[in-house]
């Protein structure tokens, strides 16, 4: 547990800037393209469409 | 998921271009995210959790999808002057006119969903294709078809339009372009 403990906040104190705007950033883009035009269209038995 | 692909390669791509010209991924900071959730949070509502897609009312499912859109358009129209955005903004054009002209849904033709779907016959004319929001049109009557939902990749079982091949494009320019100099990603 306090060796879990450690290492979880090894890895948190690795967590900088960048890379929460690189996550945001991301996120926002993935967002966007599922709304502006990637649904999953469950057709039943199988089908899919991108927008 | 296709256009999530156009994510990860961008990304990829930019990170790569970024390390063979020794310069720092750069990450530009985007205006007005806010939009987008409130955008896509009804979709994923209406389209993607399935316990509430199948209990969302079809009828609402235009003014929805119609809402959504523009919310997406201001956000381009923000942004317009980072890279790729005129790109994105043209696929979401794309995909709001064709879905304005078809009744507030993404038109599928019957011969494109006898591609795509593993038991075609049970898609009828007029019927929602699943809980998306493509609806299955007879291809005579769709307005604008060539924007519809018709390019179909033989390997993979999906169906996107035009519009979407441009924000595929967008989105990797866009993340291309943090791996480039400062000049490519600044506001001009």
């Amino acid at each position: 547990m306090k060796t879990l403990f450690r290492e979880a906040s090894l890895f948190v104190s690795k967590v900088n800037r960048q890379h929460i705007q690189l996550f945001l950033l991301v996120l926002t883009l993935s967002l966007f393209l599922l709304g502006a035009g990637a649904p999953a269209a469950e057709g039943g038995t199988g089908g899919m469409t991108g927008g | 998921m296709i256009l999530l692909l156009a994510v990860a390669c961008g990304l990829v791509a930019g990170m790569l271009r970024a390390r063979l010209q020794q310069r720092p991924y750069r990450i530009a900071q985007l205006e007005a995210i806010e939009l987008v959730v409130l955008g896509v949070v009804p979709q994923l509502v209406a389209f993607h959790i399935p316990g509430t897609a199948a209990r969302f009312p079809e009828a609402l499912v235009p003014p929805l999808l119609l809402i959504s859109q523009l919310l997406l358009l201001a956000f381009v129209w923000l942004n317009r002057r980072r890279p790729g955005f005129w790109l994105l903004g043209s696929g979401v054009l794309c995909n709001l006119l064709v879905i304005a002209l078809n009744g507030g849904w993404m038109p599928i033709a019957p011969q494109t969903v006898a591609q795509i779907a593993l038991a075609p016959q049970q898609w009828q004319a007029g019927e929602r294709f699943g809980l998306s929001k493509d609806r299955v049109m007879p291809a005579e009557e769709i307005r604008l078809a060539f924007l519809s939902d018709h390019l179909v990749l033989p390997w993979w079982r999906v169906a996107f339009s035009p519009g979407d091949v441009l924000l595929a494009a967008g989105v990797f320019y866009l993340l291309w372009a943090h791996g480039g100099a400062q000049e490519d990603i600044k506001e001009v």
